[in-house]
């Protein structure tokens, strides 16, 4: 028993953090209609820039991830600016394939700058186990879900009410209409991958905390896929639910299958969970089934 | 396309043939006596390099009938070029398989293994697929790397070298003709499919998937055996890869990288063309040689303020900044420049 809460907290905490990624992805998705599959290699890219800011130059926690933050918002400009705007109306094949090769690009760039590919970042938070019930949590899960619970907050309120967030709504629905209303769609565009790096960042410090800095963390952000197949490539509120849930099945999995079944299972349940929602749901559960027409 | 002056065409069979004139005819011989007879004046280090490159073409040739005739994108190469290898290095290791069969058996497997993976294709596409590619690529590969009673696990299994008829292909030279003779039946068939009822299919589902389910295309038929054609020529290559490349197999030779160099090399090549992913997979495949060997020691060596082993990021580094450049700049690929060389030579010297 005292597993089984155990393994829910974990896993219903690790996948906020989950959805959170996801999200970034939802965004540049809604706006632009990108696929962003380098999502993985930007976790990755901004964890290590984070040890680089925290372990190797010294700056104080604050201080050192408001530098980080900074850094993820001048990347996202960037990767719009002179990769994704060059390619506006290509087909999706192509878009697909120019973040595969920034993919690429960006896990070279970790290599090169951290060839030793393995560390722990300093502790943001206080890790001292707290019980719940019968089971022993660490504290870090739950400020890591109480950080992913806040930027949902912060980035709801911000749709809701500030006037970009608006436009970047409207985006989502018309991209046509909005361009005629005179919004600029190009800055919207840079704008939320923008958003979608912070996203990362935020994602990855919370990730890299907890389980230290490996090249397990591009899988980490491949699972982010997972979500928001399972929620729907089109909603936010798909990606915020179906976290947890791979989060939850994840760490369950883990648990209790790995007896049966071979070493591993729990990092590969995510993918399992891909196909099975492909045979039955494509769409996800609140994602908008298309409706083509010739 | 333009063609020499004073060349027509009398009858549909000559304007759809491949070599109309004959100096093509001249120059196609003297290509096969030029594969044939090079690799009898080059060393071993050259030759194991043309093996490499006649092996990737192969498995690029069936994700270009894949990606660039029927328009599926596949992230998961990699893993079905492993699902051919360990068939083949299985069947022949531990049942005792003829070479021949086995291989033909990896490629029966895989590209099973790819219809499995593309039944998902009738219902959604573009980036719902790319994912579900992805997800086949890292399940294949757990099981592979777990299943270990099997495919030996992370501690890897030894592969004996391809047999014909009690003729051990251990040399290179050896190797590089049964590779060559491979290769070349495989771009012939890949080109002449792209010219049958099932290649125009392909290519009407790639421009539109519902205009040609409306001109009674079935996409069912058509998307599945793309993909199986496309997974059956990795898994050739596959086994040619256990046979005759490294004979010793480890999950690590298929990592989801190799998945997204594929993808590269058919971009960097041109989509949709035969010859294509031919220039992609020498050019990427040199490249790869040239810095993984001359250009990183080179670095290693030189530079040794920087923590070891820095120099490695910069292959994917220079592979990401290439795919990136090559869709920004040239989306169509070296074939797309080879074309525009071709039709400039004809008119030499007139401009038009």
């Amino acid at each position: 028993m005292a597993d089984l809460l155990q393994y829910t907290i974990t896993g219903i905490t690790v996948g906020m953090v989950y959805s959170l990624i996801a999200m970034g992805f939802v965004l540049i998705w809604k706006s632009s209609g990108v696929a962003n599959l380098a999502l993985g290699q930007l976790v990755l890219l901004f964890s290590w820039f984070t040890y680089g800011m925290l372990a190797q130059t010294g700056l104080p926690v604050w201080l050192g991830l408001v530098v980080v933050v900074a850094f993820a918002l001048l990347l996202g400009w960037i990767i719009e600016r002179f990769v994704l705007r060059p390619l506006i109306a290509q087909p999706i094949l192509s878009l697909i394939a120019v973040t595969l090769g920034m993919a690429y690009f960006i896990e070279g760039l970790c290599t090169f700058i951290w060839p030793w590919g393995v560390d722990v970042l300093p502790r943001l938070f206080p890790q001292d186990p707290i019980r719940i019930g019968t089971a022993v949590v660490s504290q870090e899960y739950l400020w890591a879900a109480g950080v992913s619970l806040l930027l949902f907050g912060a980035l709801s309120l911000y749709f809701k009410y500030s006037r970009m967030g608006i436009a970047m709504r409207a985006t989502a629905d018309d991209q046509m209409a909005v361009q005629a209303c005179g919004i600029p769609v190009t800055r919207i565009f840079s704008r939320s991958w923008m958003f979608a790096c912070v996203m990362a960042a935020v994602g990855g410090i919370l990730m890299s905390s907890i389980g230290g800095i490996s090249y397990g963390l591009v899988e980490t952000g491949m699972k982010s896929f997972s979500v928001v197949i399972l929620g729907g490539l089109d909603s936010f509120l798909g990606a915020i639910i179906a976290g947890p849930i791979i989060g939850l099945a994840e760490n369950l999995a883990g648990g209790y299958l790995t007896a049966y079944t071979w070493p591993g299972v729990k990092e590969i349940i995510p993918f399992i969970i891909i196909i099975i929602v492909m045979f039955i749901k494509p769409y996800g559960l609140f994602g908008e089934s298309r409706i083509e027409r010739i | 396309m333009h063609l020499p002056a004073g060349i027509r065409n009398y009858t549909y069979a000559q304007d759809m043939a491949i070599f109309r004139t004959k100096t093509q005819w001249v120059m196609f011989g003297g290509l096969i006596v030029l594969l044939a007879v090079v690799p009898l004046l080059m060393g071993n280090y050259w030759l194991s390099i043309f093996n490499i490159i006649g092996i990737t073409i192969i498995a690029a040739m069936g994700l270009n009938l894949l990606t660039g005739y029927c328009g599926q994108l596949s992230i998961g190469h990699a893993g079905f070029i492993a699902v051919g290898a360990y068939t083949s290095a299985i069947l022949t290791g531990q049942y005792g398989v003829p070479f021949i069969i086995g291989m033909l058996g990896g490629g029966l497997i895989a590209g099973l293994t790819g219809v499995l993976f593309g039944i998902p294709s009738l219902r959604v596409k573009g980036f719902y697929l790319a994912i579900s590619t992805i997800a086949a690529q890292f399940i294949i590969m757990w099981v592979i790397s777990q299943w270990g009673s099997v495919t030996g696990g992370y501690i890897g299994l030894n592969v004996s070298p391809a047999e014909i008829f009690g003729f051990q292909f251990t040399s290179q030279l050896s190797k590089y003709y049964l590779i060559m003779g491979i290769c070349v039946i495989a771009v012939f068939v890949a080109k002449n499919l792209a010219r049958t009822r099932q290649g125009r299919a392909f290519v009407a589902v790639r421009d539109n998937d519902l205009a040609a389910q409306v001109m009674g295309i079935s996409l069912f038929r058509y998307k599945l055996l793309a993909f199986f054609v496309g997974c059956f020529f990795a898994g050739i290559s596959g086994a040619l890869l256990a046979h005759c490349y490294y004979g010793f197999l480890n999950p690590e030779f298929f990592s989801f990288k190799e998945s997204i160099l594929y993808v590269g090399m058919i971009i960097i090549g041109g989509l949709g063309t035969t010859v294509g992913p031919i220039f992609g997979v020498v050019f990427v495949r040199l490249l790869e040689r040239l810095i993984s060997l001359e250009l990183v020691p080179f670095l290693e060596s030189t530079v040794t303020a920087l923590p070891s082993g820095w120099a490695s990021g910069v292959t994917p580094m220079l592979f990401g900044l290439v795919i990136v450049l090559f869709l920004i700049l040239e989306p169509r690929g070296v074939a797309h420049r080879w074309q525009m060389f071709k039709n400039s030579y004809r008119l030499w010297p007139f401009s038009y």
